[in-house]
């Protein structure tokens, strides 16, 4: 019996150390503490830098390649030469890939789970 | 579906992310600070800075957890160091001697009126032993867990949570259950 009283006990304070824990409104420290962290170090990326000098140097060797340019011009006189109709669909076909991809970008940037977001899509 | 610990921890360590961050914090302001009152004792202020520090070097040095404990252990023990090392300069730590055990109050001579504020009990045990009561007991660590945190060894932490409770016990006489 003075076991099973020791237990009851026992349990009673443990419930009461639970329950009694105050919880401790932020009031504010979160924002106190925020404000005296450390500011972000500036990153270095040269990824800029090293896209535009690829895509510089490449356009400079087709320019080269190709005739100084001279394929920009066989292609808009065969552009010119297609039926309307073509152009159209092709225009048409070129929107809908654009915006398919655009839009997958952004619903991936939105979800912070990405494959989450597609199973619940085609739930 | 909220971001678990170890997600915002991610996010900071990837791209210091200081929203993360301040989830983290806001998380974890109320057990840390709850943590430090016991420790100081109810010094408010103090505590209020020792766990601003804490939330600071957490972030100083969220590189060095590698989450094999839980974040907020992880933070316990930030805490403590803190309480530990401000505590050192103030020249008001003292471990378990003697002279703390006689400063103990009696449980016969304490304020009835008390008897029934389990946190002001609590406020009355000795450092050692309040702290992995708060630790084990409010805060839900596990001994080995405490142990971590305060760096002292498994037994000691289950001695000292003993002693704690028989002391509440007393302390708490007569308001427990019938």
């Amino acid at each position: 019996m003075d076991e099973m009283d020791e237990l009851l006990q026992e349990d009673w304070l443990d419930a009461r150390l639970r329950d009694e824990a105050p919880y401790i409104d932020d009031a504010g420290f979160t924002a106190a503490v925020v404000q005296k962290l450390p500011a972000r170090a500036p990153r270095r990326s040269f990824r800029s830098v090293i896209l535009f000098a690829i895509t510089f140097v490449a356009c400079l060797a087709a320019y080269l390649i190709s005739d100084r340019g001279r394929f920009l011009i066989v292609a808009a006189e065969r552009l010119a030469a297609m039926p309307f109709g073509y152009i159209c669909a092709v225009a048409l076909l070129c929107t809908v890939v654009i915006t398919a991809v655009g839009a997958s970008a952004a619903f991936f940037t939105a979800n912070d789970r990405p494959l989450d977001g597609l199973v619940r899509l085609f739930r | 579906m909220p971001l678990t610990d170890a997600d915002l921890v991610a996010r900071v360590l990837v791209n210091d992310d200081h929203h993360a961050f301040a989830e983290l914090v806001r998380n974890h302001q109320s057990a840390v600070r709850g943590l430090l009152r016991q420790l100081t004792r109810s010094d408010l202020a103090l505590a209020d800075d020792l766990a601003q520090e804490t939330f600071l070097r957490a972030y100083k040095h969220i590189r060095t957890f590698r989450g094999e404990a839980k974040f907020s252990t992880w933070l316990y023990r930030i805490a403590y160091n803190c309480f530990r090392e401000e505590a050192r300069k103030r020249k008001e730590f003292v471990g378990i001697d003697e002279a703390q055990l006689e400063a103990e109050p009696d449980p016969q001579t304490v304020d009835p009126a008390l008897k029934h504020d389990l946190m002001h009990a609590l406020q009355l045990l000795p450092l050692h032993e309040r702290t992995a009561i708060v630790l084990c007991c409010q805060n839900g660590l596990s001994h080995d867990e405490a142990a971590r945190v305060l760096e002292i060894p498994l037994g000691t932490v289950k001695t000292n949570v003993l002693r704690g409770r028989e002391k509440l016990k007393k302390l708490l006489a007569g308001w427990g259950p019938a």
